[in-house]
């Protein structure tokens, strides 16, 4: 795949803090439109990769390309703009917003210059970026959640008004920071499937980190395996699970946890 | 209307006034400690435009607002890249060199004072308070209230989403420090006579504190606080002095008790939520109980 | 000749009366660093415990109280206020917006000083001539009982504090919990009992500042802690916030840039030096002139 196809090319990238090296030379490459994860033991450098990408680290070495544009010097706040836009481990909406104006957050990085900042959007209620919201977060099944204030709603229902929050940005490339940690089978599930939605017209490539295989396994069609800031492995989910190399780096994860290959029939 | 009732009203929208110049950076998640050195900008000059250039006060006021809002932003750029504690420091000291300029100044009295020739009542005064909460009122209903907000609760992931964090902060810095430039022109043309010892920390302070009070995170708040802080010693029939130790002692309580201030957001909505259509909280309520 | 000499001597006598306005102004500076240093709280009050320091020794004096008797009360009464401070901003309070406390003792400012107003009127009081002509004279300079008073007992003070910090328990706790606060929980450190320490050493400088202050200038006002409290803001941002040594450099440097800019410049400018100053280091280097822990390894 040459760097022009991938929507996020990493190129040799390598960051340190202080003396301890990070992500070391790390190079690898996302196929537009699809459902990648990114995997490895905990501290292998998938959070920090996420940080490099939307500019909250510099990186010392290499460059980042998002849909051909080299991104790497690009400050932190225009890389929303460049098309990629990300979820947080730890939920960060804002608390003194409601529930719609922090999906209108999302919304900002399109409205551009002095007019894009006085868009009077909560002074008049058709106001087309409301509309928008609402129908977003209605469209998310979070339409009752609207005025409320986000500090008191239930955990998956935060995580789901800042998926919908980063999606307002309309991103190309959607990074997701551990989307189904402290969701229960019912809601990793519905995680799953709106994912799916999402995703389904091809416009819109995913990065996932997780931890959690079986969801991996059930959404993601490619896999890049981190270890110490380096790339061990890639492949589809199958491979990995067979690859040896992968398997000693979680010896004494659950071999057993299966890594069915995409498309597997969710069957009954 | 009786001249002691009048004196309190006009005390009470010039610190209307006031209240809305130390919400703006407030909102923004910035302590702007040198409040009384803008005031005091716009109070001299919109006294030297009238009595020099004989402008109409209806001129000079809002002309010495946006002089003091220029200097803010002069000043903002580099006091603005302090943080936290160093920012509320760096806009102490800058009052401080503002009424320590005033005082030195001869051309406007200096430690004397300066006597200011134009006069305004009420009614005037009245108008310009209700027009300055009308336009932040209007400031706040666009993107640029949402965006405030953002960066006041959460900086790093505003900047993420695309925010410019430090336009903002300077933006909400010099449009509250120009407001306050306004509410110091209002007061040299009622009082008549004013003086640089008057425009110092104690003022900037207690400004901060019944903002804080009516709570900074709706545009109410303000008004509520600058309300209670005029008027309810004299519903306790306060002298000058108990005045301020009443304030004191309830904000000290209201702080340990409720530091959000006496009108949050979540109130707000509640109240209102009718009003904008949506089921509101009682939405949430019966969503918690489908689920 | 002669008249080299003659501003040789003026120089020197207005270093000496720099430096005595300086240790009022490090004392203060101290106080506040104490405060920023340990528990990460900018203390506004602490202008308001010089006042109370200073106006107490005053009333006391006026009531007759010999001297000595009227300086420990005042230290008294001043604690006793800072401990106030402390349980009204520290233990109660619920960190919505993270400067409430800061806003508390914002608020305790303006309740002593209108107190004070309250209570003895807001006029400049002036305190009766106490040790008639008791100067001490060294190689041509002149030391007043009341400057040499105050800078032996800030000396003695500050120097108590160095060893308390450095050698007690209660001062390895307060290092500890200046360090990180998170690894000190861990250690064990009783944050409890600790942070009234704190309330009360810097409630004593305070005070002591204030007491010095009015036996030395002998005027007092319900609002004398605006300006100096000031100063020792300044003072603690020169120096280095939360870095005792930073801060009675701080001071120092100070009271040394106030007395000769009046000396050369005449008193308007004064102000404007020192704000200048402190503006000019908040934006070159806003963490003043030495970093570091809080007793100083005095690091650049």
């Amino acid at each position: 795949m040459t760097a022009a196809a991938a929507i996020l090319c990493f190129e040799a990238v390598s960051k340190h803090f202080g003396g301890l090296r990070v992500i070391e030379d790390l190079t690898f490459a996302v196929r537009p439109g699809t459902r990648t994860a990114l995997i490895g033991p905990n501290g292998a450098g998938q959070t920090t990769v996420f940080n490099l990408i939307t500019g909250v680290y510099p990186v010392d070495t290499g460059r980042i390309r998002l849909d051909g544009a080299d991104i790497t010097d690009s400050p932190s706040r225009r890389r929303i703009g460049h098309g990629v836009a990300r979820s947080f481990q730890n939920i960060r909406l804002m608390p003194h917003l409601s529930t719609l104006e922090n999906v209108m957050v999302g919304q900002h990085c399109r409205n551009k210059g002095i007019g894009g900042v006085l868009q009077p959007v909560n002074l008049i209620p058709r106001n087309r970026w409301r509309t928008e919201a609402r129908a977003a977060l209605a469209e998310a099944g979070l339409g009752d959640y609207e005025r409320a204030t986000v500090g008191s709603l239930p955990y998956g229902v935060q995580k789901r008004i800042e998926l919908v929050r980063a999606l307002m940005a309309r991103p190309r490339l959607l990074l997701l920071d551990e989307p189904a940690a402290g969701l229960n089978p019912a809601e990793t599930e519905a995680l799953q499937m709106q994912l799916e939605r999402i995703c389904a017209g091809g416009d819109l490539t995913l990065l996932v980190v997780e931890h959690d295989m079986h969801f991996i396994g059930a959404l993601c069609e490619e896999v890049i395996v981190l270890d110490f800031g380096r790339k061990i492995a890639e492949g589809t989910p199958g491979e990995i699970r067979r690859n040896t190399l992968v398997q000693e780096t979680y010896l004494g994860a659950p071999a057993a946890a299966p890594m069915e290959p995409h498309g597997a029939a969710r069957s009954a | 209307m009786s001249g002691y009732l009048e004196g309190i009203l006009v005390l009470l929208a010039v610190n209307v006034v006031f209240a809305y110049g130390g919400f703006l950076p407030l909102a923004a998640g910035q302590l702007n400690l040198g409040l009384a050195g803008f005031a005091a900008i716009g109070a001299y000059a919109s006294a030297y435009l009238s009595n020099v250039f004989k402008l109409s006060p209806l001129i000079a006021i809002p002309s010495a607002g946006i002089i003091a809002g220029l200097v803010a932003l002069a000043v903002a750029v580099p006091v603005l890249r302090t943080r936290g504690i160093y920012l509320a420091l760096a806009t102490f000291a800058l009052g401080q060199i503002v009424q320590a300029i005033i005082l030195n100044l001869e051309i406007v009295g200096g430690a004397a004072g300066y006597p200011v020739a134009a006069f305004i009542r009420f009614p005037t005064i009245a108008a310009v308070a209700v027009i300055v909460v009308l336009l932040v009122w209007l400031l706040f209903g666009t993107r640029f209230g949402i965006a405030v907000t953002a960066v006041h609760d959460d900086e790093r992931v505003a900047d993420l989403m695309g925010i410019d964090v430090r336009a903002f902060q300077i933006a909400a810095f010099a449009l509250g420090s120009a407001i306050a430039g306004v509410g110091g022109g209002l007061y040299a043309h009622h009082f008549s006579f004013i003086e640089a010892q008057y425009f110092n920390i104690s003022l900037s302070i207690t400004i901060v504190l019944y903002v804080l009070l009516g709570g900074t995170q709706t545009v109410l708040g303000p008004l509520l606080g600058a309300a209670v802080f005029t008027l309810l010693p004299e519903v306790l029939r306060a002298s000058a002095n108990w005045r301020y130790v009443v304030f004191a002692a309830a904000l000290i309580v209201i702080m340990a008790l409720r530091p959000e201030g006496l009108v949050t957001g979540a109130q707000l909505r509640r109240l209102f939520g009718w009003h904008r259509g949506g089921p509101g909280e009682a939405g949430v309520d019966a969503a918690k109980e489908r689920a | 000749m002669l008249r080299e000499a003659e501003e040789a001597a003026i120089l020197s006598q207005q270093i000496v009366n720099g430096l005595m306005l300086g240790s009022i102004y490090a004392m203060v500076a101290v106080a506040l660093t104490l405060s920023i240093g340990v528990l990460k709280f900018l203390n506004f009050s602490i202008p308001g415990l010089f006042m109370i320091g200073g106006m107490t020794t005053w009333a006391l004096i006026r009531a007759g109280t010999p001297w000595p008797l009227a300086v420990g009360g005042a230290l008294m009464i001043g604690a006793a206020a800072s401990l106030v401070v402390e349980r009204f901003t520290w233990r109660w309070m619920r960190m919505a917006e993270h400067f409430v406390p800061l806003v508390s003792s914002m608020a305790f400012l303006l309740l002593f000083e209108h107190l004070a107003v309250v209570h003895w009127g807001s006029e400049l009081r002036t305190l009766p001539a106490l040790f008639g002509n008791a100067d001490w004279r060294v190689a041509g300079l002149i030391i007043s009982l009341p400057q040499l008073v105050g800078l032996i007992s800030s000396i003695a003070l500050i120097w108590a504090l160095t060893l308390l910090l450095a050698r007690s328990r209660v001062g390895r706790g307060l290092r500890t919990i200046a360090e990180d606060s998170d690894t000190a929980l861990l250690l064990g450190v009783d944050i409890n009992r600790i942070v009234p320490v704190v309330f009360l050493v810097s409630g004593l400088f305070a005070a002591l500042a204030g007491v010095v202050f009015a036996l030395n200038y002998r005027q007092v006002h319900p609002f004398m802690g605006e300006v100096v409290g000031l100063k020792g803001i300044s003072a603690m941002i020169v120096g280095g916030m939360g870095n005792i040594w930073g801060s009675i450099v701080g001071g120092l440097i100070i009271g040394l840039v106030e007395v000769m800019s009046i000396g050369y410049f005449g008193a308007d400018v004064v102000d404007i030096a020192v704000y200048g100053l402190l503006l000019f280091i908040l934006f070159v280097r806003p963490t003043g002139l030495f970093t570091g822990s809080l007793v100083g390894q005095a690091r650049v």
